[in-house]
């Protein structure tokens, strides 16, 4: 069983926030494997099984039981690395080296669509679909 | 060479006591490599019109000082306390706008900077008052029980927690507290004493005297609501009583408080305000900003922009905190 976590916290200003993956339909669409969204209301459902609005206990419970797991740069990715298990991180306009694991496999298509300044609030940047890595290339990763 | 900004704050002093500053300033036997003025007048004047300060402004040319005249923010000096702080110099030595530093003053607290030391303060003397400091001590748990060691002449070099009103401090490496209120009480026995805490040398030294020509009239302190002096106090009390604890405020997202919770167990006698106690348990982030008054020296975001950040959110809590 893989989880996913596709969705970075919604923006105040209800924008798409920039961190979100664009392909997560194609991506699904290739992985032929039970699936598991997390996430919470409101969020668009991607796949039968999702489970919204868990504890934290909940979640790392649930990480416990998967094989591995794909998220955006949310703080998914930062409770799976606290429970010791490995999976992917897709990256966009925000930096791995700064706010990622190298425990985890972190798939970041190209350094020069990270945003200048990553301290600031996501609200400022757009987000723009090129960031970030075509589903094939993740595909590629989650059979390690 | 360390670079020097020298830094003045006023209000309601142009045709008193500012004049005699910056003439002093210009004619320090070391000179700092940038002067900037911060007006915080409430009715600001072009001083570019009056003869006396374009003499002063063709002197700094002459002697290669560039300097700046800024218009502040009417928020109190330790905002404009703070800009200077962050102007990217290596010291900053912080002038009062009626305090008039005798001539080789930046050159005797200068001299005593090296990389174990936060701050220098030389005297600074308010006539006719001046009290008894041969046996004060300088520690903030007698702040309240002696005089400013810094009221007397001070005959030998000696390590204190605090300083008060004009010295030379390292720049960049603490904050201001910009919670105070515009009146600014304590606010830089606050900065001092935070130096210290982070491992550095507040030192007094002779020879480095500054005459405080106290004026009820005008002053970066005009404010009378004792409300606002009442409630600086309560932050500064605040302050004190966590002296012996390492102030953990975690004003940031879950992610980050789980990276941060690998980092607890290293820090000595923390006490913690948290926005997710279902991750790091603590006192609330509402309760922080009611003893602390800003939370903006524990925003790891704004530090890592000021710091140019380029490792990871780990290795930021770690020089935060560690």
């Amino acid at each position: 069983m893989i989880i996913i976590a596709p969705y970075a916290q919604q923006l105040r200003t209800n924008k798409e926030n920039p961190k979100n993956y664009p392909y997560w339909k194609e991506l699904i669409a290739m992985i032929d494997e039970p699936i598991i969204q997390v996430g919470i209301e409101g969020e668009k459902q991607l796949v039968d099984d999702f489970r919204k609005n868990r504890s934290m206990e909940e979640l790392s419970s649930l990480i416990q039981t998967c094989r591995t797991w794909i998220s955006v740069d949310s703080f998914f990715q930062h409770l799976a690395w606290d429970q010791n298990k490995k999976g992917v991180v897709l990256w966009g306009p925000s930096d791995p080296i700064i706010f990622g694991h190298p425990e985890n496999i972190n798939l970041l298509k190209d350094r020069s669509h990270l945003v200048k300044n990553q301290f600031l609030w996501w609200e400022a940047t757009e987000h723009q679909n090129e960031r970030f890595v075509k589903p094939h290339i993740v595909l590629e990763y989650l059979k390690e | 060479m360390d670079k020097v900004l020298c830094s003045v704050a006023t209000r309601g002093r142009y045709f008193t006591t500012l004049p005699l500053v910056l003439n002093a300033i210009i004619n320090q036997t070391k000179l700092p490599d940038k002067l900037i003025i911060f007006d915080d007048n409430d009715d600001f004047q072009d001083m570019r019109k009056e003869m006396i300060y374009q003499y002063f402004f063709q002197m700094l040319d002459i002697k290669g000082i560039p300097w700046e005249w800024r218009v502040a923010e009417k928020k109190g000096q330790h905002h404009i306390h703070q800009h200077a702080n962050l102007a990217g110099y290596d010291w900053v030595w912080r002038v009062d706008d009626d305090a008039v530093p005798e001539p080789n003053a930046l050159y005797n607290l200068f001299r005593w900077t090296n990389t174990n030391v936060g701050a220098v303060g030389g005297s600074i003397l308010t006539p006719p008052y001046m009290p008894d400091t041969s046996q004060v001590t300088g520690t903030i748990d007698n702040i309240n029980s002696e005089p400013n060691i810094q009221w007397g002449f001070i005959k030998r070099k000696k390590e204190v927690e605090h300083l008060h009103c004009s010295f030379l401090y390292r720049a960049g490496v603490h904050d201001y507290n910009l919670g105070l209120s515009r009146v600014a009480h304590r606010e830089e026995t606050l900065f001092t004493y935070g130096l210290y805490q982070k491992g550095y040398k507040i030192l007094v030294v002779p020879d480095a005297v500054t005459w405080h020509m106290k004026n009820p009239q005008g002053g970066i302190r005009a404010e009378t609501n004792a409300d606002l002096y009442a409630r600086d106090e309560r932050i500064f009390n605040n302050t004190l009583a966590c002296r012996n604890n390492t102030v953990v405020v975690l004003n940031c997202g879950r992610g980050d408080h789980i990276v941060f919770k690998h980092i607890l167990p290293l820090i000595k006698n923390p006490i913690v305000f948290s926005c997710y106690p279902d991750i790091i348990p603590g006192n609330t982030i509402a309760e922080a900003i009611n003893f602390f008054g800003d939370l903006d020296q524990w925003n790891i975001y704004k530090k890592m922009d000021h710091w140019k950040w380029k490792d990871s959110l780990d290795s930021a809590f770690r020089k935060l905190y560690l």
